[in-house]
Parts: C-alpha cells; sequence; structure tokens
C-alpha cells in the first residue's frame, strides 16, 4: 500500500508542470493575433481609448509580469470579468460555476450509456468473433467512431425531432428529456470505443491458459465467462474511464452548441464569437483541468488494480 | 479518445519483425490483400478524384446566389442532384468543393504535423539528455490535451480563417508523430549497426534521416491516414462551430451547421455533406486501421 501512496503522490506531483503550463498557454494564446486590445476596442477607436483599455486590463505592464499577475489571481481564484456585451463585467469564475452542473450532467449520463452500450456489445463481439453478429458490431463502431459528433447529434434530430417528434429539439426546455439526445450523442460516440476495448480486452483474456484450464475441467461456458474471464477482461476498460473524460470534453463543446444545452461548452462557443478572451482563456482552463484531472484519475486507478505499474 | 491514445502506445512500441526495414513497396502489397484497405482506398480515390474534378464538371457555382427565390430550397432533382440551399446554391456542387477544402486541410494539417512531429521525435530520441528531457515533457503536455479542444482554442485565438484552420490543427495534432518517432529512435539508435556506421564516421543527421526514418515507415503511415481523418473531423467541426473556414468558400462543416435550421423543410441541405464527410473520415480510418492488422508483425495469426 505503501508503494501506491507514494506513486499517486508522485502523480500528482507530475501533474503540476503540466497544469502551469496549461495556464502558461492559455495566457500567451491572447497574443497570438498581435494585440489583443484592438479585438477588443470598440472600431475606430483612437489611440487614446486603446491606452485606456491596455491600462485598464493589464496590457501595459511587461509580459511577465502579466502572467504573475494572472497566476496570481489564479490562485486566488479570479479568472477576470467578461467582456462580452451580453455578460460584461460579470465575473468569469462565477459564469462558469453556474454551467458547470450542466455540463457534468451532461457528462455523467453520456458515460452511462457509453458503458451501457459498450460492454455487453464488446462482450458479445468477443464470445462471437468473426461471427455476423461480431462483423455488424464492428461496423457498428467503424461507422460510429468516424461520425463527427455534431453530424451524429444532427441525425437523431431528423430521427427524434422531425420524423418521429418524441423529443424537444432544445436543451432548455423540457426538464429531463432535453438532456436525452445531447447525451445520447455523447455516448454513442464514445460506445464505438468503448466497444472495441471491451472487445479486444476480452479476447486477449479468453486466450490465456487459466480460460482453456476451466474448460477443461468441464465447467459450463456461461460460468467461465461471466464469473472468470469478465473479471479480468472488464478491468483495462474500467480504469481509463478517465481517459474518456478528454473525449466526452470535446465532445460535449460540440454537442452542446447543436442542442443549445447551456453548459461550459456552450459558454465557451459564444465566448469566442464575442471575442471574450477572459471568458475564453477560463473555459479553455477549467476544462484543461478536468482533462489533466481524468489523465490522473486513470493513472491512479490503474495502479491500483495493478501493482506492477506502481513499481515499474 | 483512449482508443487513439493506445493505437498509438501500439505503434511507438512497434518492433519489427527480423529487423527487416518495411519499404514502402511492401506496405502496398501487403495492404493490398487486405479489405479494410481496398475498402478504405477506394473511398479515398473517389472522393479525391470528385475534389479534383469539381472545377472541370459541369456542375453549377458552388458560391452564386440565385436571387429567385423559387429557386431556393428545392429539393434533389435531375437538375440539382442534391437539391439547393437556402439561397438558391447548389448543394452537390458545394458537397464536391467542400471535399477540396476537407481534404487539402486535412492533408496539408497532417503533413505540417508530421514534420514538426519527425524533426522533434527524432531529436529527442536521438540525442537523449536534456534535449529528450525538454522535447519529451513537451510532447507529453500536447499529446495529454484533446488535439480537437486545442485546436480549438488555437482557432479562437489566431481568427477564423483556412490557414489559421491548418495552423492550428498542425500546432495540435503533432505530439503523436513525435510519440512515434521518439519511441522508434529510442530502440534503434542502440542498434548494432547505427553503431557500426557512427564507428564509419556518419554524420549525426545521416544516421537519424537513413536508418531511423526509414524504421518508421510503417507505423508512420498508419498514423498518417487516422490523422488525416482526424484532422478532417477537427476542420469540420470547427467550421461547425464558426472559427474554422469561413464563408464564401464552401465547407462541410459550415453546411451542416447552416443546415441545421431547415431539417424539417429541407432535410438534403445538412444531409449530403454529413454523408460525404462520413465517408471520407471512414475511408481514412479504414486505411489506417486495416494497414496496421497487416503490417504489425504481432498481429499475424491474431486480428483483432
Amino acid at each position: 500500500m505503501a508503494d501506491l501512496v507514494s506513486y499517486v503522490i508522485r502523480k500528482i506531483l507530475l501533474a503540476i508542470p503540466v497544469v502551469i503550463l496549461a495556464t502558461l498557454i492559455v495566457f500567451l494564446m491572447v497574443y497570438l493575433t498581435g494585440d489583443p486590445i484592438v479585438a477588443l476596442a470598440p472600431p475606430h477607436a483612437g489611440p487614446e481609448k486603446l491606452q485606456e483599455l491596455r491600462v485598464k486590463y493589464g496590457f501595459d505592464q511587461p509580459v511577465f509580469v502579466q502572467y504573475g499577475i494572472f497566476l496570481w489571481d489564479l490562485i486566488h481564484g479570479d479568472l477576470g470579468e467578461s467582456v462580452g456585451r451580453a455578460t460584461l463585467n460579470l465575473q468569469v469564475g462565477s459564469l462558469i460555476a453556474q454551467k458547470l452542473p450542466r455540463t457534468l450532467e451532461l457528462m455523467a449520463i453520456g458515460l452511462t450509456i457509453s458503458y451501457s452500450i459498450g460492454i455487453p456489445l464488446g462482450i458479445l463481439s468477443a464470445l462471437r468473433q468473426n461471427s455476423i453478429t461480431d462483423r455488424s458490431v464492428m461496423v457498428f463502431t467503424l461507422v460510429a467512431y468516424a461520425m463527427p459528433s455534431f453530424w451524429l447529434g444532427i441525425l437523431f434530430m431528423i430521427l427524434f425531432v422531425v420524423r418521429l417528434g418524441w423529443l424537444p429539439a432544445e436543451g432548455t426546455v423540457g426538464g429531463f428529456a432535453s438532456i436525452i439526445l445531447p447525451a445520447l450523442t455523447l455516448g454513442v460516440g464514445n460506445a464505438a470505443l468503448t466497444t472495441r476495448m471491451m472487445r479486444s480486452s476480452m479476447l486477449e483474456v479468453i486466450r490465456q491458459d487459466y480460460i482453456t484450464q476451466l474448460r477443461s475441467r468441464g465447467l459450463p461456458e456461461r460460468e467461465i465467462i461471466f464469473k472468470h474471464a469478465l473479471k479480468n477482461a472488464i478491468l483495462p476498460v474500467i480504469t481509463v474511464i478517465g481517459l474518456d473524460i478528454g473525449w466526452f470534453v470535446a465532445g460535449a463543446v460540440v454537442v452542446e452548441t447543436v442542442f443549445s444545452w447551456p453548459g461550459i461548452g456552450m459558454l465557451m462557443t459564444r465566448a469566442i464569437a464575442n471575442s471574450d478572451f477572459p471568458l475564453v482563456r477560463g473555459c479553455v482552463l477549467i476544462l484543461a483541468i478536468f482533462v489533466i484531472l481524468g489523465n490522473l484519475m486513470a493513472d491512479i486507478f490503474y495502479a491500483y488494480v495493478d501493482p506492477r505499474v506502481r513499481l515499474g | 479518445m483512449s482508443f487513439r491514445k493506445r493505437l498509438n502506445d501500439k505503434l511507438v512500441t512497434w518492433k519489427l519483425s527480423g529487423g527487416a526495414k518495411q519499404t514502402l513497396a511492401d506496405i502496398l502489397e501487403r495492404g493490398g490483400r487486405n479489405l479494410m484497405v481496398v475498402i478504405g482506398v477506394s473511398i479515398i480515390v473517389l472522393m479525391v478524384a470528385l475534389a479534383l474534378l469539381a472545377p472541370v464538371l459541369p456542375i453549377a457555382s458552388p458560391t452564386e446566389l440565385n436571387p429567385d427565390v423559387t429557386a431556393h430550397y428545392r429539393p434533389p432533382s435531375l437538375q440539382h442532384l442534391f437539391g439547393t440551399d437556402e439561397v438558391g446554391r447548389d448543394v452537390f456542387s458545394r458537397v464536391l468543393w467542400g471535399a477540396r477544402v476537407s481534404l487539402s486541410v486535412g492533408t496539408l494539417a497532417v503533413l505540417f504535423s508530421m514534420t514538426i512531429g519527425v524533426v522533434l521525435g527524432l531529436t529527442a530520441g536521438y540525442f537523449g539528455g536534456k534535449v529528450d528531457y525538454l522535447i519529451a515533457g513537451t510532447i507529453d503536455l500536447f499529446w495529454t490535451f484533446p488535439a480537437f479542444l486545442l485546436a480549438l482554442a488555437f482557432a479562437a485565438a489566431l481568427g477564423a480563417s483556412l490557414t489559421n484552420v491548418i495552423l492550428a490543427i498542425s500546432i495540435s495534432y503533432w505530439a503523436g508523430f513525435a510519440r512515434l518517432i521518439r519511441g522508434q529512435a529510442l530502440t534503434v539508435r542502440e542498434r548494432l549497426y547505427v553503431e557500426a556506421s557512427r564507428a564509419l564516421g556518419a554524420k549525426n543527421s545521416r544516421i537519424m534521416f537513413t536508418h531511423i526514418l526509414p524504421n518508421c515507415l510503417a507505423p508512420l503511415i498508419v498514423w498518417a491516414s487516422i490523422g488525416v481523418a482526424d484532422a478532417i473531423t477537427i476542420e469540420s467541426s470547427l467550421s461547425f462551430l464558426g472559427v474554422g473556414t469561413q464563408p464564401p468558400t464552401p465547407s462541410w462543416g459550415y453546411m451542416l451547421q447552416r443546415g441545421i435550421n431547415s431539417l424539417e423543410e429541407a432535410p438534403w441541405i445538412a444531409t449530403f455533406p454529413g454523408v460525404a464527410m462520413l465517408f471520407t473520415i471512414l475511408g481514412f480510418n479504414l486505411l489506417g486501421d486495416g494497414l496496421r492488422d497487416v503490417l504489425d508483425p504481432r498481429m499475424k495469426g491474431l486480428r483483432r
């Protein structure tokens, strides 16, 4: 257990420079287009006005001083104020905090859908390797994986909203019914990955000697699969849930926009459209931290189930 | 994403059987016997041909607006194979011209990110030490984040245009290539023949480009093919969100974004570009997956 604790501490320490580098990239992004103030200022603003804004947003300071201030504010939970028209002068932190639960909700349901489709389908496919069932499942995963999430969302909309008329198209109305389509879009896309991983993991396990030995002892196939093989096969699939977070974060940005789901993703695309750089910064940073945490979670979980990792 | 990451891990540790280099002729010959590769290549060839022929085919202009309101929202017909959109443009023609945008963004972005990745990966893996420490750290950082998220942030900062989209994807996607090459370079530089050629006085650059790089050809091609699929997905997603290719340039992502408003009355505006996009991405994915199956020596007799 002690080695696990030291492994976890090591991993957390290693994540810190990644977070710092992420803040640096997010900070420097504003300078990619040159003078950020020009984008911010009203058109035809005179040099005095530009200078006034520059002082107001701290752009008159040397860049490393600006970064220091940015980091200092960040440590104190201050992400700055929005400069977008609709959310002018509102705290970026509170804007994000407001939308975050909706994104988390969407991701949680999407993740549930993904795993409840992917795991049974992967097992089925592995047990009937090279059969028609297996082939069809593989075709499904290929297509679902190739499908950009916004296109899948639009197809679901055509089917469930336009043709069948079962569900509302917009995210803001209709309570639970409105989360189904965006969550399904995220879930089905990710299910393709889960299925393939479950399948290959199961195939690996049922080729191992101990399974052959169980067979030779005459155990019923059902018992071999569900009591002995599944336990080992499902572990690598579950341990990488953390890595899926990156996929879901990226997917959420697009899917939320398709379905007007009021989460971080839509907040971010709106902020981009309004050239609201503090808000874009805040959104990118919060999503980046999610991805880093997801990776950390996967690492720790993996080390927990597989002692070889933490000793290596 | 995690699937891509595992695939990349497999490619990084891709050891070549018997030290034999897999030449381009090898790859072509063995690839030709795999169904996935054949389907993938057929789709790619078809899409590339249509994209190349778009300017000479007798089709309507993809950007010309039709002032006649009765020509708007026309369903598919002989005259307009895929119908017309909200301002009377021919959807078929826009899909073909959109293929030019998607394919060129996909190829160029992969070419640029491959160049960045190969240079950084070779340098890190071959020289090792402090250089490696620094580069490997940067690779890890870029590898941690989903390329789409990075590209979105870069595209937002750079401003929406075709060149910026290519730039944004290139600087977001190179880490996969760099990991691949670095992993190979780390193993290959320990080989006897590398030592031998160093003893003969070969320069570092010569060893890197004549011994290490050709050894990475097969995994590089697999990852590049998948990379084009990813780059097309990212480009269309960015255009869908409005930070990618800007109108009037026809782009599949943007067409879908416009089409979403008229799913009920004119579903063809979104459907046809969507299908074309799916097919193209599928084509490159099939090519990559199939090549990996036939080329990876560990996969022999154990198709997964």
